[in-house]
């Protein structure tokens, strides 16, 4: 008896022992997520990888509209590439103004950014973010990553060699932002490790002559402009970026290229089926994805493409006062942006490129940044197609962003023949006349040979491309956005406008980065 | 599922031996009586081995018990405790004289439920406190962690939101983290439980467990007793034991019926403005506006001629009621309860209720003579709430007084600004047309055996596997006609559904060395636990686990959606699994009842953690010295106890999220896809991590003094303690283009929180026979909380938390190194003329306006900002009364926060005339408007931190207690929230967890009647 009572507790004390034994590891794999370890076992992911290097610049996250937003420290809304990128272009200009009071916001319009404005800051780590995220997509496609992997077919690794040149000009592009926005930043490449040691500042001097062999090593590589490549990077978004660069090389390494931006420029101009869209309202409505003139959009869609920034922002902060959200194909109008005084009064009787602007109600003067009413509103991008049909889904809209148009390449080429760039100052006079003729129904608006100097340009720019995320470019290009030389309304927060210091062409390193980094050196001024 | 075999059977290994013997049992029968008047004492707990009964009201006790000699203990509150020998031979009666308790101590020698086995009250070592049910707060109480408010010195209990079932946060010596858990460990009989993560309901995740089931709740406050939980520790432990058959010790039967109905009234709203105010403030915006655009139209015009009380017409009496039946059954060696509850509360705002249903079993067999004890807890319930719409109170505040409710031209027949940029809308179209509703399903249950192993005496072996499963789903739906929906979403559908498996299995061995083999007393026990929890919820990011918008039909409701639906549609289920694996220790001697000693240590293993880091080891060292009973102090009569404790320990936090060490790649859902040509492709995105991550561990110390005078009839303890918390996990930026995101979660930061806390009890009046009685408590409690620093490099100045409504990413409070964490973060107000003068604050050195300075723009920005007060209160202060006299009984609490402040955002953000003009229609006001004269929001002034120190009274009851054809009854009626005392002009001071006042659920007033009867 006393013996079977010992038996059953030891029987029982070895049966813990076994069990303690066999459960000491704690280890817990993650089920239903992808890991960088598997990612790569189904070959559509390298697809998918490079096609969230270009929606880096079209939505926050990983769940549209909103969720799992890409960059934190601010609202996932106002993270998306395009918003900040707009905001940083225009409001400082003499172009726009937006009324609301949220956190970093303000300054915007008034040039009085510091190193934490949040705008500022999170357009330093969207670029940062989207020179990463095409950096991995190089890493993981190189020859020996593929040949590692064994599943990768032959036709699929050739089609990675020209997704790998869309990579790049992806980050070019970024890093063009880089150097316009902020000047002199970090440079990494595939072969910078993640995760790794803050990596080292480099010279605005050697970013841009980075970007442009990088542009000019791959834009062979890239496909051509059309409709079967609708949304990519192709050669001509490449000449563009490189036309951009060498319109500012002045700016940004003191040496200008004038001549290299007219030969990029008439390389845009020249490609088989890119023309003038006749209508010009159609660049900037629902079904724009079918305009002969957009050399590279950023892509929004009601369906498939969401978010609270891009476009859906462009449309809905416009809409404002006594102005019916339906009549442009969205639901509510968010009561933000309107055009200061200079944009409004830079247009002529007879220009149509101002028939949309909304008047009734707003004054002309924006008295007060805060209220909608004051300022006239211009509802540039609607979510209504040039049929007149609402857009896919009235929240968000299906309207794409014209980065790059033709349009905007007949300027270049304008531009630099004045500037000594070379090439034929009728065509100049062509262009910009073919661009008048369609914005004014007619040759009424055409000008002469004689009227066309560098601050008709300038003017003439503000029209075309208004809103269009160019003018703080074009600003400092002209050496006009600091200084006391040309005063808009409430530049560097009067009124009438102020004289601002020099310093604010470029905009400041954020003040974390300059703690989390410590190569870098802050622009001079801040 | 290997390891569950081995579980099973070991399990089975013990219950074989169940029928092995069965020697006939003796009885033992006698009478207690207090020493001095002989007068026989009623309820006292006579013990004999492991068998307990309570004497009746004559004194008289009887107990079955196994053959042989045992001792027989004879405990009382108020009473020293007597032991003596027994001897009963099988089949016997055995006749004891009559047993004489002295009145002695109370409380030295209770027993407290620690972790993993119990204690004498006077041995323990730590800053424990236990409540049993004659110390819980009365009344109609939904959630657990409302029987411990006000009572104990140190810990808070706050209410999350006054919603009905909203339940209560416990925060003990205040938080410690931002991005993990400050909720303490909820032990339910032995089995941990978990309570976060279960995100569905939406409330309290320990209302599953019908409060009128607990038998007692401890505390584990100081680090020193919590250790031996280790990682799941670092916020203290809450210990709950559920009323079992043995507990009552009676022998046989009885039944316990209790019912409460309750009456909620509301006790404040937001102040607006009156329809004459509100007509007056358009009429006045109108003007002002014109006066920098003349061809403004102004507003006015767009006024109705009705005249509505909008909160009026959301609120209501809100009535409740709560059954409970048990039935307890004490036999030979078989003890059981069973119990029912029904609970149903509607709330204040219309539409929100909840409603529970629960079952609970508690099951104990001894066996072997009594060596081997088995126990079976079983608790389940089902909680059926009802959510109000969540944007009816800001609607009831916003919507324009001046318009009517109905209107038979629109879809719904409710009237609507019929935009889509309406501010506010009709607050009763939400109420009345939106389906918000939830049912949670949970049950925890545990077996435990606890043997007495035969070859060494004192020497125990436990074993205990429990189950915790959880199941929620709630479903969400707005048709797609209200003026709202028309405008937006054209009508949404959510469903969530969470679930929860959490299984345990823990063993260990105890050893009590039996007083003549080591001079003292040894405890020693060590053990092994291992749990696994599998979890099903939404995709990170989705919050539901489908969920539609654009709804083509409204047909089904929250029921589906017919076919073919065109609606766009997003799913996302998610597997989350974990693990903690544990290895555990505990010694404690005891010398003389004069020196004690404890030391544990408990080593986790959890998958929460990077590689690296995977095993986390947590000691801790207490030791207290009772001088009472030193020689020198013996002659002190008036001192009946002192005693003098310290301890240091080192605990952790692991209450994040999982997989935070592993690079997750993120696929997008089907509106972040992009197109390419004439494709549109899904994207993937890799994530930012540190695949190091680690616990947040919490080093305390805990020095305290436990004193009792004058036989006990004044008790108290006062313990001061410093807990530095360092690992603390932060996302912090990374420098940019070295990774994913421009931030990563790691373990960087450190915070320490030290405290002071008091806690006396006195028996003022003693009460005997007919004359009053009348007993006290006071606690008093002072944290200091500092966040020491978030990133050593400081790339973190501060982190910006509570964010306000009002502007996007429009935030309040702060997390900066030096500052209390949630400190508010605001601007110095500039007033003029005793009114605050609209953006004009000072610089933080304070000399200086911002006006009048070059470029300065009138803006609150970090030039301004500074950490402002924050909502927890310097000192914490609690008091209860109770009061017997003859039959009645009568008890309240009081509770007072001293420096606790809170943002009242409902002034903040309807406080400005801005409301009129801007959006798509006029909105109505705070009344606060009239006091400040803003035209724009002023969200980062301090003119809305507010002191929110406040006196209440909680609770309020009187008792009746008499004899009904014998049997025991009582009658009794509760006032929670009796009366408010405070200076804030908000709502409730007690606005929320967070301290922001952003239309919270108004508090109200409940009038509890019960009656409970036993037979």
């Amino acid at each position: 008896m006393n013996l079977r009572i010992l038996k059953a507790p030891a029987a029982a004390a070895a049966l813990l022992f076994l069990a303690v034994a066999a459960c000491t590891d704690p280890t817990v794999k993650p089920k239903s997520t992808v890991t960088e370890a598997n990612v790569f076992n189904d070959p559509t992911a390298y697809q998918q990888l490079l096609s969230r290097v270009y929606s880096g610049l079209a939505v926050s996250g990983q769940v549209g509209p909103a969720g799992n937003g890409d960059i934190q420290g601010i609202d996932e809304g106002f993270s998306q590439y395009l918003r900040l990128y707009w905001e940083c272009e225009e409001l400082p200009t003499d172009e726009a103004v937006i009324g609301w009071n949220d956190i970093g916001l303000p300054e915007m319009n008034t040039m009085t950014w510091t190193s934490s404005s949040r705008m500022v800051v999170a357009m330093y780590y969207r670029i940062g973010v989207q020179a990463v995220m095409a950096n991995d997509f190089l890493r993981q496609t190189t020859t020996a990553a593929l040949a590692s992997r064994g599943n990768v077919s032959a036709a699929l690794k050739t089609q990675i060699q020209q997704w790998r040149a869309e990579a790049r000009f992806l980050r070019a592009l970024s890093y063009w932002h880089a150097i316009d926005l902020f000047g002199s930043i970090p440079l990494v490449t595939e072969n910078d490790p993640i995760g790794g040691a803050p990596p080292k500042q480099v010279t605005r001097d050697s970013m841009y002559h980075f970007v442009v062999s990088e542009l000019n090593a791959i834009k062979d590589s890239l496909p051509t402009w059309g409709a079967a490549n609708l949304g990519r990077a192709t050669q001509a978004a490449a000449h563009m970026l490189l036309a951009e660069l060498y319109l500012n090389a002045g700016v940004y390494t003191g040496t200008p290229n004038y001549s290299g931006a007219l030969t990029e420029a008439a390389a845009v101009i020249a490609t088989p089926g890119l023309t003038l869209d006749p209508n010009w309202r159609h660049l900037f409505q629902a079904d724009n994805r079918t305009s002969p003139e957009i050399v590279f959009p950023i892509e929004s869609d009601g369906v498939v493409t969401q978010t609270w920034g891009g476009v859906t922002f462009l449309a809905h902060a416009s809409c404002g006062g006594s102005m019916s959200a339906s009549t442009y194909g969205i639901d509510y109008c968010w009561g933000g942006t309107r055009l200061k005084l200079e944009a409004f009064k830079n247009y002529s009787a007879g220009d149509n490129r101002a028939a949309f602007f909304y008047a009734s109600g707003q004054t002309d003067t924006v008295y007060t940044i805060g209220n909608f009413n004051s300022g006239i509103a211009a509802p540039k991008f609607v979510n209504v197609t040039s049929g007149g049909a609402a857009g896919s889904n009235p929240t968000f809209v299906d309207t794409w962003f014209p980065l790059f148009r033709l349009g905007e390449a007949y300027l270049i080429y304008a531009e630099a023949n004045l500037r000594g760039g070379g090439g034929s100052a009728a065509t100049a006079l062509g262009y910009v006349n073919a661009l008048r003729e369609r914005a004014y129904g007619g040759v009424a608006g055409d000008i002469t040979a004689g009227q066309l100097d560098l601050p008709f340009v300038l003017a003439e720019r503000g029209r075309e491309l208004l809103w269009e995320a160019h003018r703080r470019t074009d600003l400092v290009r002209y050496g006009l956005f600091t200084g006391g030389s040309y005063l808009w309304s409430w530049k560097g927060g009067q009124i009438n406008g102020v004289a601002t210091d020099a310093h604010l062409n470029l905009y400041p390193l954020p003040a974390t980065e300059l703690i989390t980094n410590p190569n870098l050196t802050q622009n001079p001024g801040y | 599922m290997k390891r569950g075999r081995y579980v099973i059977s070991a399990l089975l290994a013990v219950l074989w031996m169940v029928p092995l013997r069965a020697q006939e049992p003796g009885r033992v029968r006698g009478r207690v009586v207090d020493d001095a008047s002989k007068q026989p004492l009623a309820a006292a707990t006579v013990t004999i081995g492991s068998r307990s009964a309570q004497t009746g009201t004559d004194g008289h006790f009887a107990i079955t018990v196994p053959a042989g000699t045992d001792s027989m203990r004879v405990r009382m509150l108020g009473y020293a405790p007597v032991v003596q020998a027994v001897t009963v031979e099988a089949g016997q009666t055995l006749v004891v004289p009559d047993i004489g308790m002295t009145q002695q101590a109370v409380g030295l020698s209770e027993i407290v439920v620690v972790g993993y086995g119990q204690q004498r009250a006077g041995d323990i070592t730590g800053a424990v406190k236990q409540l049993s049910v004659e110390d819980f707060n009365p009344g109609q109480i939904v959630n657990p962690a409302g029987l411990l408010q006000d009572r104990i010195a140190g810990v808070e209990v706050k209410e999350n939101s006054n919603a009905p079932g909203s339940g209560f946060a416990i925060r003990i010596r205040g938080a410690t983290s931002y991005t993990a858990t400050n909720d303490p460990l909820y032990v339910i009989d032995g089995m941990p439980v978990s309570t976060g993560n279960l995100g569905a309901a939406g409330r309290d995740p320990l209302n599953f467990l019908n409060p009128n089931d607990i038998e007692s709740m401890t505390v584990l406050k100081d680090a020193s007793a919590a250790a031996i939980y280790g990682t799941n520790a670092a916020n203290g432990v809450v210990l709950i034991t559920t009323k079992s058959g043995a507990a009552g010790g009676r022998h046989g039967s009885q039944v316990e019926y209790s019912t409460t109905a309750s009456m909620s009234s509301i006790t404040k709203t937001p102040s607006v403005l009156s329809p004459t105010q509100f007509r007056a403030a358009v009429a006045y915006d109108d003007s002002l506006v014109r006066a920098t655009n003349p061809t403004y139209t102004g507003r006015l015009g767009m006024l109705g001629t009705a005249s509505t009380n909008w909160m009026d017409q959301i609120t209501r009496t809100g009535y409740g009621t709560d059954q409970n039946l048990s039935l307890t059954n004490a036999g030979d060696g078989l003890f059981y309860r069973l119990s029912l509850g029904y609970l149903k509360s509607n709330g204040i705002i219309q539409g929100s209720s909840t409603e529970r249903l629960s079952l609970g079993l508690n099951y104990d067999q001894r066996l072997l003579s009594d060596r081997l004890d088995v126990k079976l807890n079983a608790k389940g319930s089902r909680t059926n709430d009802v959510y109000q719409n969540g944007g009816t109170l800001g609607d009831a505040v916003g919507m324009a007084p001046t318009q009517p409710i109905l209107d038979p031209t629109t879809a719904t027949g409710y009237w609507n600004w019929q935009t889509g940029s309406a501010t506010a809308n009709n607050p009763l179209e939400d109420l009345n047309t939106t389906v918000d509703k939830g049912t949670t399903w949970r049950s925890v249950g545990n077996i435990q055996a606890d043997y007495q192993l035969p070859w060494i005496q004192g020497l125990r072996a436990n074993m205990n596997a429990g189950y915790d499963v959880t199941s929620v789903s709630r479903q969400t739906f707005n048709p797609n006609n209200t003026s709202q929906q028309l405008h937006a979403q054209h009508g949404f559908l959510g469903l969530n559904n969470t679930s929860q498996v959490n299984t345990v299995f823990e063993a260990y061995l105890n050893y009590a060395a039996p007083l003549n083999v080591v001079p003292g007393r040894i405890d020693v026990t060590g053990g092994y636990s291992y749990g696994q929890t599998h979890g099903v919820q939404p995709s990170p990011g989705y919050g539901y686990t489908f969920q539609q918008t654009n709804l083509t039909s409204n047909l089904f409701g929250i029921n589906g959606i017919p076919t073919p639906n065109l609606g766009t549609v997003n799913n996302g289920e998610y597997i989350v699994d974990s693990k903690l694996i544990s290895w555990f220790g505990r010694f404690n001697y005891n010398l003389n009842d004069r020196y004690l000693v404890a030391a544990s240590v408990r080593r986790d293993g959890s998958s929460r953690f990077g590689p690296g880091n995977q095993w986390g080891t947590f000691p801790s060292v207490s030791l207290a010295w009772r001088l009472s009973q030193e020689s020198f102090l013996r002659s002190v009569t008036q001192l009946s106890d002192l005693k003098l404790r310290a301890g240091w320990a080192k605990t952790g936090n692991q209450g994040f999220g999982d997989y935070l060490q592993y690079a997750l790649i993120n696929s997008s859902n089907g509106q972040a896809s992009y197109q390419l040509g004439n494709t549109v492709y899904g994207t993937i995105r890799p994530s930012a991590v540190d695949p190091n991550i680690k616990w947040e561990e919490t080093n305390s110390y805990n020095v305290g003094l436990d004193f009792g005078l004058l036989n006990q009839r004044v008790t108290g303890t006062i313990d001061w303690y410093t807990k530095k918390t360092t690992d603390l996990i932060f996302t912090v930026p990374v420098a940019s283009e070295t990774n994913f995101s421009n931030y990563v979660t790691t373990n960087i930061g450190s915070s320490r929180n030290r405290g002071l806390e008091l806690a006396l009890n006195a028996v003022i009046l003693q009460g005997r026979g007919n004359s009053l009685g009348w007993t006290a408590g006071f606690t008093a409690a002072h944290n200091a909380n500092t966040l020491l620093s978030i990133d050593p490099k400081k790339s973190v100045p501060l982190v910006p938390v509570g964010g306000v409504s009002g502007g996007v990413g429009t935030t309040i409070q702060v997390l900066e190194p030096g500052a209390e964490m949630y400190s508010f973060y605001v601007c110095r107000q500039f007033y003029q003329n005793g009114k605050p003068v609209s953006n004009k604050y000072y610089y933080v050195n304070g000399d200086s306006t911002f006006s009048g300075l070059p470029n300065a723009p009138d803006v609150c920005d970090s030039r301004g900002q500074r950490p402002y007060h924050s909502p927890e209160p310097t000192w914490n202060l609690g008091y209860t009364s109770n009061f017997t006299f003859r039959n009645f009984d009568a008890s309240f609490t009081l509770r007072a926060y001293l420096g606790n402040y809170v943002y009242n955002n409902v002034a903040s953000n309807n406080g400005t005339y801005q409301n009129v003009s801007n959006g798509g229609s006029p909105t109505n006001m705070s009344t606060d408007v009239l006091k400040t004269g803003f035209t724009v929001p002023r969200f980062l002034s301090d003119y809305y931190v507010q002191d929110a120190s406040f006196l209440r009274m909680d609770n309020l009851t009187v008792g009746y207690t008499f004899h009904y054809r014998g049997q025991p009854m009582r009658v009794f009626a509760t006032v929670t929230n009796a009366f408010t005392i405070t200076g804030y002009s908000g709502v409730d001071p007690t606005a929320g967890i967070g301290g922001i006042d952003n239309n919270i659920y108004p508090r109200s007033r409940t009038v509890t009647g019960g009656l409970s009867v036993r037979f």
